[in-house]
């Protein structure tokens, strides 16, 4: 595989790579290579990741992105990442698709020397330089005292939850009730919930169900914006969406900010793509400095008085 | 519920029991429809409101079914149909929206699409003769790949990235709200008409057509059926060709249901198809059953969902009452069945 060092610059045209501006400023005859290391692009969150991490990059000549997506197989991930080091990276930025299988082989990555900015999803121990995630149930909260306000304290609730076997769908739930905080709202009331696994068709139906059975909904919290949109569509079916307050998680441009300028949605809160905190920590390890070992991001809260400008930051 | 579970009265009442398979397959679907009544949450159940969202819920499934029918009859199996549906969603969002072709254009271009994807599968099948389990599993990974590619991994929206990282907003066109509307007074789903085409060209093709007769004689006999002069490649490739089509018609619908080409969607479907077409009485090993058994088993199996949901039982719960109640149906089918044959 020794052929392979040579590809500090050119190995990356084996994969999909996006290098700087040609024109670098005169101090950075240093070029870097990052190893980017995506969990899955079936989602459109990580499709947006990349396209984020390409184009904070752009902004910087002396990196180079290589990525490898790894279609939701840890096995395959950790091939790849083994791949990124053994084509010369000057640093790693990984997703992890889960915890456990990733962790040795990031760690390794790690006491080579190399810098390892995790996103997202966390790996375990501290063997990397870095972790950067959004707060699954810190947004939940921020979501449901947005709940409470609306309703006043009061009215009937629709929860359309995502894979509640994953651990962003429970974070959801629990922070949103945290929000809620049903002791002090008593009349916060959760009519129906069903497990939509983040599926807009499936929300849709379960909308259906709870459309049919519930004379009266007042608000509508489903975990991502996907599933919202559902509701929005079961709701409009039977001429109801205009009874009930719509909400979602995620906020990415082409779904929930545009259903909420569309005015579809009434809110959806951001879940960050961790981009532009990941290549400015990027270039703070390549520069040698000393970095946080965890960052975590706050929210951003999306409405029709704020969408165009871009919404308002929550911490 | 309990005599027919009771042993005596189990017997009793398969006795009572006509033993033709469309009276059998219509069992599972009254007693789910009895369930229903039982546990009509709130009377929900009883209302038309949620019988015409069942009906349009089971369409896109349905039509699937329908293509799934012909080649299961003919002793074979399509494993692409979920991953062709997704291919056609992307396919019908891309030529409407971003390259702005008229909606029959795009209508015609995807169900084409579609078509020659399921007849690839039915020529490697019927003239190289490979299984149809490995050639439709290569299929449903190539096409899913396909619809990935085409669309660039994002779903295809009326809302599209330009180059410059800004946003425009396409108009939706009318073939969307249309083909997600209802008609008769707002009673039926244009999708559940959609199905009910389907199902009816699939009648026609298995009852009325000679290549039914062909469908139904290689599924019960290859070799036989060569022999005795039977067209099996011609009749084959029909066959696989119609389910990539049926496929495609799918897709469309889910597009303009979704209002977006998602490459994801329709990921699975085909177990749902599969286990409709069973559900319905037809033979997995190919030769027997018809497409009223599929339509009674995609009735059951949606009218089982819908009283799941309306009932709001976990998504644990769901999931092993499907599967228990499907392995109870089909238990009863059998039986029914060696009653018959003895």
């Amino acid at each position: 595989m020794g052929w392979l060092a040579v590809g500090a610059t050119s190995g990356c045209d084996r994969d999909e790579a996006v290098k700087g501006d040609l024109a670098a400023p005169a101090e950075a005859n240093k070029r870097f290579v990052i190893g980017v290391s995506q969990s899955n692009l079936g989602e459109p969150y990580r499709v947006q990741m990349n396209a984020d991490l390409a184009r904070e990059a752009q902004a910087h000549p002396e990196l180079t992105l290589i990525f490898k997506d790894a279609q939701n197989d840890s096995l395959r991930q950790r091939a790849q990442v083994e791949e990124l080091v053994s084509q010369g990276i000057s640093l790693l930025i990984i997703s992890p698709k889960e915890s456990a299988p990733l962790t040795e082989p990031v760690a390794r990555v790690y006491e080579q020397g190399i810098g390892v900015i995790v996103l997202d999803r966390r790996v375990e121990g501290d063997r990397f330089t870095s972790f950067i995630g959004p707060d699954n149930r810190r947004i939940g909260q921020a979501a449901g005292k947005w709940a409470v306000e609306a309703l006043g304290g009061t009215g009937k609730l629709v929860e359309l939850k995502g894979l509640m076997t994953s651990s962003p769908a429970r974070e959801r739930h629990q922070g949103f009730w945290e929000g809620v905080d049903r002791e002090r709202n008593p009349g916060m009331e959760v009519v129906f919930e069903a497990d939509t696994e983040w599926l807009e068709p499936n929300a849709r139906r379960e909308m259906a169900s709870a459309l049919a059975v519930h004379p009266k909904i007042d608000l509508v919290f489903a975990h991502n914006d996907p599933a919202t949109h559902g509701a929005y569509l079961a709701a409009k079916a039977v001429g109801r969406e205009r009874e009930m307050k719509l909400m979602g998680i995620d906020a990415l441009p082409h779904e929930g900010v545009r259903y909420v300028r569309e005015g579809l949605l009434d809110v959806t809160f951001a879940y960050p793509t961790c981009a532009k905190e990941a290549i400015e920590l990027a270039l703070k390890v390549l520069a040698k400095q000393s970095v946080p070992k965890q960052v975590t991001l706050g929210t951003r809260r999306f409405d029709k008085t704020n969408v165009e400008q871009g919404g308002v930051a929550l911490d | 519920m309990t005599s027919v579970r009771g042993g005596s009265g189990f017997r009793r009442v398969r006795q009572l029991l006509p033993s033709s398979p469309l009276r059998q397959a219509l069992v599972p679907l009254f007693a789910v429809l009895l369930l229903g009544v039982v546990f009509n949450a709130n009377g929900a159940f009883l209302r038309w409101q949620t019988h015409g969202a069942v009906l349009r819920e089971v369409s896109v499934l349905g039509i699937i079914a329908c293509g799934m029918t012909l080649v299961i009859i003919s002793g074979g199996i399509d494993l692409a149909v979920g991953s062709v549906l997704g291919l056609g969603a992307v396919g019908f969002a891309l030529l409407t929206l971003p390259l702005g072709f008229s909606a029959s254009v795009a209508i015609v271009l995807v169900l084409a699409l579609g078509a020659a994807a399921g007849a690839l599968s039915g020529l490697l099948v019927a003239r190289v003769r490979l299984p149809p389990f490995i050639v439709t599993l290569a299929m449903m990974v190539f096409a899913r790949g396909l619809a990935k590619q085409l669309s660039g991994g994002q779903k295809v929206s009326s809302y599209a990235q330009t180059a410059d990282g800004q946003f425009s907003a396409l108009v939706l066109p009318d073939i969307y709200s249309w083909l997600d509307g209802r008609v008769f007074w707002g009673q039926v789903s244009v999708v559940t008409l959609v199905f009910a085409a389907c199902a009816g060209v699939t009648w026609v093709v298995l009852m009325r057509q000679r290549v039914g007769r062909y469908l139904f004689a290689i599924g019960g006999n290859a070799e036989a059926a060569r022999l005795s002069g039977v067209p099996v490649r011609a009749a084959l490739l029909v066959a696989y060709a119609l389910s990539g089509l049926f496929a495609a018609v799918a897709g469309i619908c889910q597009a303009a249901q979704e209002q977006q080409g998602d490459p994801e969607t329709g990921l699975g479907y085909e177990l749902d198809a599969i286990a409709m077409v069973v559900l319905g009485g037809t033979r997995l090993s190919g030769g027997q059953g018809g497409i009223g058994l599929t339509v009674i088993g995609v009735l059951t199996l949606g009218y089982l969902q819908k009283l799941l949901s309306l009932n709001a039982f976990s998504t644990e719960t769901r999931l092993m009452l499907t599967g228990a109640i499907l392995v109870a149906a089909l238990l009863f089918q059998r039986s029914g069945r060696a009653r018959a044959e003895a």
